[in-house]
């Protein structure tokens, strides 16, 4: 048997890294005492088994049940776990993460593990061979493979993603993917500009990096629908809709650039752009 | 997820391939009482060398099909899982639950069938 992932696992899980990581995944949790351990050790064997040095943190939400106990009686080396008082929303919870992380880049990951680790490495090569700032995981991408999607989520994630390339003004294809990875210069720039605390952040993250002439990759992703969600489609397509509209105005009223903390919008690149597909 | 049985006298060695989630559990569940039905004195391998990711809901099935094991008099054994359900049964502890073993999974004697 080939102990290697294994092993390098169990270092990562017992020995506090020394040097500072290249890595730093971010999943924020809320109330997720049933997804949250498989996701952990699916991330936590794949990264370890890389060989760069590479840190966790699960930004609690304000988890009611046992998130929370669970994650940290875990007592991982380099896992961190940021405990939310309340619930702030899934964008208030990638914001803590993100700002707390110490990566190089830095990756953004849902608890469901939909998105399977192991595509990591695609989305790593587009910012360290080819010089991207951001790299999305698409489920629309040409390429891109997605299963256990009901009919009714589909639709409604096809006239959303409509809608924002027409209304938004983003020439991205799937906005929503959880697994985005950032070089960490990128991320601490947009999450200290962004203000959603909704599901939509990831839309208003983009709309920044857009606006702030970053160059933004979309590599096709296989998705696996996550049996488990407490998420209701149509809620959350008119929540998505209502801070689309308040992204626009907050870009409008120049509010964008009062919450400007690290200097966004010096010396932009000449141009926006936006690559699909492995080329 | 692909499901694989082959039987031989009153072995059975169950291999699993892909992901193993809430999706793929009824089937799972199905084959296993099929095998169950009649299980007294039966032993179930089930290879887990090739399922990269398993969820709450699949460890919960594989928990249920050890005690309906135990309940019909079969044995039931884990094998070879990967690196990854390794870990995910040690963060669970339900490396403590079942049982595991490390092995060649394909039985060394002649007339093993599909």
């Amino acid at each position: 048997m080939n102990n290697s992932a294994y092993e390098a696992y169990r270092a990562w899980a017992t020995h506090e890294i020394t040097v500072p990581p290249v890595v730093s995944v971010v999943i924020p949790a809320y109330n997720e005492e049933e997804r949250i351990i498989p996701t952990i050790g699916a991330i936590a064997t794949y990264m370890s088994s890389r060989g760069e040095p590479w840190e966790l943190i699960v930004a609690d939400d304000g988890s009611t049940d046992s998130t929370v106990s669970l994650l940290q009686n875990m007592r991982l080396a380099n896992m961190r776990v940021l405990v939310a008082a309340r619930n702030g929303g899934k964008g208030s919870a990638v914001r803590r993460g993100v700002m707390a992380a110490r990566g190089s880049v830095v990756l953004f990951a849902d608890a469901d593990q939909s998105t399977p680790i192991e595509q990591f490495d695609r989305l790593y090569r587009k910012i360290v061979v080819e010089g991207y700032d951001i790299v999305v995981a698409s489920r629309s991408a040409t390429g891109a493979v997605v299963a256990g999607k009901s009919r009714l989520r589909k639709m409604l994630s096809a006239g959303l993603q409509a809608l924002v390339r027409i209304g938004g003004g983003l020439a991205i294809s799937d906005t929503q993917c959880g697994f985005k990875l950032f070089t960490a210069t990128a991320a601490k720039r947009l999450f200290a500009l962004q203000v959603i605390d909704g599901f939509s952040f990831d839309l208003e993250v983009l709309y920044l990096a857009q606006k702030n002439r970053m160059n933004i990759a979309e590599v096709p992703v296989e998705w696996i629908d996550a049996p488990g969600s407490t998420v209701n489609p149509v809620s959350v397509t008119l929540q998505f809709l209502r801070e689309m509209f308040k992204v626009r105005m907050n870009s409008a009223r120049g509010r964008y650039m009062q919450h400007n903390h690290l200097g966004a919008g010096a010396g932009p690149a000449p141009s926006v752009s936006v690559s699909v597909g492995e080329h | 997820m692909e499901i694989r049985s082959e039987r031989w006298d009153q072995r059975h060695l169950i291999t699993l391939t892909g992901r193993f989630d809430a999706h793929e559990t009824p089937r799972f569940r199905e084959l296993l009482a099929d095998l169950l039905a009649n299980g007294s004195g039966l032993s179930v391998d089930i290879d887990l060398s090739a399922v990269h990711f398993i969820d709450s809901s699949a460890l919960a099935e594989l928990l249920r099909a050890a005690r309906a094991a135990t309940d019909v008099g079969a044995t039931l054994v884990l094998l070879n899982p990967s690196d990854p359900v390794r870990v995910i049964f040690e963060l669970t502890a339900l490396d403590q639950a079942f049982s595991i073993r490390y092995a060649p999974t394909v039985p060394d004697t002649p007339g093993f069938t599909g």
